[in-house]
């Protein structure tokens, strides 16, 4: 089956031709041939120049992501033709979020040091070495430790796009697995510099990275477990936790969730003074959230049971404020 | 300097920085992207009561057809459980038993399941921790760096010579001593498990800088690999008890190898799969690898990877149907050869894991072993380079080195007409594939041996499309391929040279293992364009040979 | 199609609060449609994922509670607002997906005398109209075809994604709210940021990426020759029109761009008044792209 593909050139250090432009290249693909694959045949037969990254081709090693028809990729694991067929095109880009080097190679640097600023090792607490670890404790970071480090995730998130200090999914991901891991013994101090500024609190859970992770490692999820274990660890005194803190004290007493308590209590008092002329603004639409105007949900006493369950069986709410 | 950032060259680069040097890694792919990270099956070291290091020594013996090399084995199986625990201290996951200790399955060859693993991504785990602790300990890593030559003066190591990926520029990066980490050369194979970056280049380097490689007639070709691609089925599959069947349904391992069946050692798995497909008992040029018997959740849990390679690189989900399998070229036993602190001959010049012939595999490497070795001796690499960098002063760097190394490259780009390098790897590893693969003869070795030399004419003559500095991937293939027709040349002519069949190396002209002649190492050198052949002892020291039945 | 559609309906807290012109827009045009909307009075707030942060079991239980009571309905769930969707949906995916989490979890709604067996689908007001409804019927009430209208289609991030969850458009290739836009007369825009977010999650928490998100999908659309947005989600409409003008600021650049919900556009088109769908609500007046 011939398929034409579009890939994007870009050689900011050319002088003559820099582009970025897209370059049209047919290649016969057979059943079962991977994007990768094509790629290879595209520069071995055709176009030497096209530059890209490659090693294992096996989904393992990590090189070879890209944006395929708009979306974060392992190339070597997608095979062309239920791609072409699906989305009517092959285009190739470089991946996004990501400055380019030339072609399809991006520059990874800043993916790497973000990774470096989750201190990416196991800080083990004194005397676990050596310790049995059990089936089900370990099973809490498998997910996370199944990254291949391709970048994917961080292509296409969606508050990176935005904020490039970001610490993003695949660091997130990677600090769970070290937080996550029983024989680790500086939980805390990880949690409280994952919740600043920047931090995991950033993430707008557009869902992205866990959509586009070629190796199932979740990055949201991890996520979540991350913003879990620093609420329980009594890191408290930041706005993404009092957020939730408020959320979840707000459906307690109402069964439902109560916006302008939310407001106050995750900025604060001065802040929430702040917002005093939008708050006017939407005060003339009637948009102003006012609190406690609406009744408590019928049942209530269901959903507060269900708290009182759920803290006597599993003890899992973080501690209070005060 | 370690060149190379795999396994064996992270553990070795953790050694020395633990000792106080100033370390850095040269490598031509960012260290997570190295090919250790594919490795599947497992590591494998005594650490049950029940079991003993002595017990794994001799099971790696014997796998080695009695051509490994005492000293090395005892010092690897010895010194490996203590690298294990290391390891886990480091935050390495492992499987766990029920009671949270190391799990461990069976591996082909051993008397004792003592390979210890995660799931079937073991290399990936481990080569995941090594980069942590390289981050942890400072080292400096010039990442997408290739080198293109070793540097030696009065005898000695001075540096490399390394060009840049991203600019394409040549620099000199000196140093007291050099570890050379730089794994196989499967790619000289056209159906093989090894990644794209896996061309030899180390052993160009040494044939080069004028060091011999040993053993390189011993190539590994693991039974269970996908048709298409080369894509590896660990042996993990059979480890959990997966079946090898032929076109008639027989598990045909009851014939080979009655007692352990699917887990003998790979070469005689390999070469029961060869003799089924070419007496016509295959399916379509494979046998099937049939896991469906261990039912959905121990595949899902143990084997998960495989199962996602099986699904999209072969289409088939072994839940529910056997996979078609081959054996491919999977490792290099042979290498440069270096003793138990993996110095080589050239003094500050060491070598560590695959590139390296220590030589714990001799004939044939036992699954579970490479890991094992990596890890092991880039760690006593490690501590060794560092005790000679602290004894000795920099050597000097020659002018000439820089600029001889700048004008191969200029020189390649002025040629103007030529063949094209992808067209001459495709013919070389065809090549290889033909006449170097399981079965072996005189006639067949000798003509591949002349269309090898013919394609390094070629290859000197080749020209390139691309004749720009950044990531210039086709220049990085022709000096690989430069590694690669070395190595392939030195497979060749080590194979010629051993009249016998042992281990990986089967001479049909020869089918029987020869201990009065042959129970020695092979070394080639190459002078000029030619290449030397030269033997050394084998070192025996608890285990006198005997035959090798499974 | 056979019968009556009827669905638990499930607006959300934001829905029937502060877009409550959504929730009022939505039953207008359910009931001039046919499409029976059935309250849930005991229903409790999703979560909108933070509860999810807080503790996954808690979350779950909830979540089952919601189900619950649909069950008893015996009735499929009906939710305006992606969020709700995404988080009900992936906590039904997680309960349904492992028998012994569902056990776990019915263990503790016990202790609310409740009971979820696994049967309730959740979906969306977009996917009824494009999917169980149909847009052909659809096409049948449009009275008033919006032909001068460039529509920019915001999908927003939690109606497409987890697609293991949700199931219903594709993630990568949305259909849905395009076809919609055309069912009613009027032109989609295309552009990037169509399925992306629009920054809601961290209003609160991270207020400069929230609403530097929000600018840079507004202007995507605009620039690509937008009138006015539509979404399917009151969470997507606070961002979108409530806070465009902080988004304006962000991104230091004037938008004026119009957004309704999708309950406005079709009805808009099935010849509802402008005041009857609460358009006087907005923040950016949607008047000059009303003919």
């Amino acid at each position: 089956m011939e398929i034409k593909f579009s890939i994007r050139r870009h050689d900011p250090m050319d002088g003559e031709n820099p582009g970025p432009y897209y370059r049209e290249y047919i290649v016969d693909a057979e059943e079962g041939m991977t994007v990768l694959e094509a790629l290879l045949k595209i520069s071995e037969e055709e176009d030497p120049t096209l530059a890209f990254r490659r090693s294992c081709r096996s989904a393992i090693c990590g090189s070879c992501a890209m944006t395929v028809n708009g979306f974060a990729r392992l190339t070597c694991s997608l095979q062309v033709i239920p791609e072409y067929q699906k989305m009517g095109a092959m285009r190739i880009e470089p991946l996004s979020n990501h400055r380019t080097i030339k072609d399809l190679v991006v520059d990874m640097a800043p993916f790497w040091e973000k990774m470096e600023k989750v201190a990416p090792f196991l800080m083990p607490a004194g005397g676990s070495e050596g310790n049995p670890v059990s089936i089900e404790d370990q099973a809490g970071i498998d997910e996370s430790q199944r990254c291949i480090m391709c970048g994917c995730c961080n292509a296409e998130c969606n508050s990176l796009e935005i904020d490039e200090r970001f610490i993003a999914p695949a660091a997130s991901a990677k600090a769970w697995r070290f937080v996550g891991d029983v024989r680790e013994g500086h939980r805390g101090k990880r949690l409280e510099r994952l919740s600043e500024e920047h931090g995991i609190w950033d993430c707008v859970r557009c869902i992205h990275c866990t959509q586009y992770c070629p190796k199932d490692v979740k990055p949201l999820k991890q996520i979540e477990s991350l913003r879990s274990a620093a609420m329980k660890e009594g890191v408290l005194d930041n706005p993404g936790a009092r957020h939730v803190e408020a959320m979840a004290d707000s459906v307690e007493r109402f069964g439902r969730l109560d916006e302008a308590a939310m407001t106050f209590r995750t900025l604060g008092f001065l802040r929430s003074v702040g917002m005093i002329p939008l708050g006017l603004r939407l005060e003339k639409h009637g948009k102003m959230p006012h609190p406690y105007i609406f009744p408590q949900i019928m049942e209530i006493d269901e959903v507060r049971a269900v708290y009182d369950e759920i803290e006597k069986k599993y003890g899992l709410k973080p501690k209070k404020e005060g | 300097m370690i060149i190379g950032a795999g396994l064996a060259g992270m553990r070795a680069a953790i050694e020395a920085a633990r000792n106080g040097l100033d370390t850095a890694l040269v490598t031509k792919v960012y260290p997570v992207r190295s090919h250790s990270v594919a490795a599947q099956g497992g590591m494998n070291a005594a650490l049950k009561e029940t079991d003993s290091w002595e017990a794994h020594a001799f099971d790696t013996v014997k796998g080695s057809d009695w051509l490994g090399d005492q000293d090395a084995i005892e010092v690897m199986c010895s010194e490996g459980p203590g690298d294990i625990l290391e390891l886990e201290g480091m935050g390495a996951i492992f499987n766990r038993d029920s009671r949270g200790h190391i799990a461990q399955r069976p591996f082909g060859g051993a008397g004792y399941p003592r390979t210890c693993y995660l799931a079937d991504r073991t290399g990936h785990a481990l080569l995941h921790v090594m980069y942590e602790q390289v981050l942890k300990h400072g080292v400096f890593i010039y990442d997408e760096w290739h080198v293109t030559r070793l540097v030696i003066e009065g005898g000695k190591v001075s540096g490399v010579i390394a060009m840049e990926l991203d600019t394409g520029k040549l620099h000199r990066l000196r140093s007291k001593s050099v570890i050379m980490a730089t794994g196989g050369y499967g790619r000289v194979y056209r159906t093989t498990t090894n990644a794209l970056s896996s061309t030899g280049d180390g052993l160009g380097l040494a044939l080069s800088a004028g060091l011999p490689l040993m053993d390189m007639e011993f190539v590994q070709f693991h039974p269970t690999v996908l048709k298409r691609t080369g894509i590896l089925m660990t042996e993990g599959a059979r480890g959990e008890g997966g079946f090898l069947l032929n076109s008639l349904g027989e598990r045909f391992m009851e014939k080979y190898a009655p007692k352990v069946k699917e887990l003998a050692s790979r070469d005689v798995v390999s070469r029961a799969e060869q003799t089924e497909i070419e007496e016509g008992r295959g399916v379509e040029g494979c046998v099937l690898l049939d896991l469906r018997h261990l039912g959905a959740d121990t595949i899902k849990s143990k084997l998960s990877q495989i199962r996602e390679l099986a699904m999209n690189f072969a289409g088939v989900d072994p839940i529910e149907a056997p996979v078609p399998v081959k054996p491919g070229a999977h490792y290099s036993m042979g290498g440069i050869p270096a003793d138990i602190d993996c110095q080589t001959e050239i003094p500050g010049l060491f070598a560590a894991g695959e590139c390296a012939c220590v030589s714990v595999h001799g004939a044939n490497r036992l699954g579970g072993n490479s890991l094992l070795e990596a890890v092991v001796f880039g760690r006593r690499a490690g501590k060794r380079a560092s005790e000679y960098a602290d004894s000795t002063e920099l050597v000097a760097f020659p002018d000439s080195a820089l600029r001889d190394a700048a004008n191969e490259v200029a020189e390649i780009l002025r040629r103007d007409e030529g063949e094209r390098v992808y067209a001459l790897r495709d013919e070389m590893a065809g090549v290889m594939e033909e006449h170097c693969g399981i079965f072996r003869n005189r006639e067949r070795l000798g003509k591949g041996l002349e269309q090898i030399r013919e394609i390094k004419e070629r290859h000197r003559r080749a020209a390139l499309a691309d004749r720009g500095d950044r990531f210039n991937a086709e220049l990085l293939h022709i000096i690989e391929l430069g590694s690669m027709l070395d190595a392939s040349e030195a497979i060749l002519v080590s194979a010629l040279h051993r009249e016998e069949s042992r281990g990986s190396h089967f001479r049909t002209d020869f089918p029987k293992r020869d201990d009065s002649k042959w129970l020695k190492h092979t070394l080639v050198r190459k002078r000029g364009n030619d290449f030397t052949v030269g033997y050394k002892d084998v070192k025996i020291t608890r285990f006198k040979p005997e035959e090798r039945k499974y | 199609m056979a019968g009556e559609l009827r669905y638990a309906y499930y607006p959300g807290c934001v829905s029937q609060h502060m877009t409550r012109e959504t929730n009022d827009s939505t039953r207008l045009v359910a009931r001039k449609l046919g499409i029976g909307l059935y309250d849930m009075p005991r229903a409790n707030c999703c979560g909108a994922g933070l509860l999810t942060d807080y503790d996954y079991r808690l979350y779950l239980a909830l979540n089952a509670r919601i189900f619950a009571e649909a069950e008893a309905m015996e009735m499929d769930i009906m939710t305006i607002c992606s969020t709700c969707l995404m988080v009900m949906s992936t906590a039904n995916r997680d309960l349904r997906r492992d028998p012994r989490l569902l056990e776990e979890t019915n263990k503790v709604l016990a202790a609310a005398g409740l009971h979820y067996s696994g049967k309730v689908e959740v979906k969306q007001f977009l996917w009824v109209l494009a999917g169980d409804y149909g847009l052909e019927r659809l096409g049948e009430h449009v009275t008033r075809p919006l032909g001068w209208l460039k529509v920019a289609p915001f999908y927003g991030c939690h109606s497409l994604r987890p697609s293991d969850a949700l199931g219903f458009d594709d993630p990568e290739k949305p259909w849905s709210l395009e076809a919609t836009i055309r069912a009613l007369g009027a032109e989609p825009v295309e552009y990037r940021g169509k399925s992306k977010c629009c920054g809601f999650q961290v209003d609160l928490v991270a207020e400069r990426t929230a609403t530097r998100m929000t600018g840079v999908r507004l202007l995507e659309g605009k620039r690509n020759g937008a009138d006015c947005f539509v979404t399917p989600c009151p969470f997507c409409h606070i961002n979108l029109d409530n806070y465009q003008g902080l988004a304006e600021k962000a991104v230091d650049e004037r938008i004026g761009m119009p957004v309704f919900h999708l309950s406005q556009l079709v009805g808009l088109a099935m010849g509802l008044s402008p005041r009857d769908l609460g358009l006087s609500r907005h923040l950016v007046s949607p008047e000059k792209v009303l003919k």
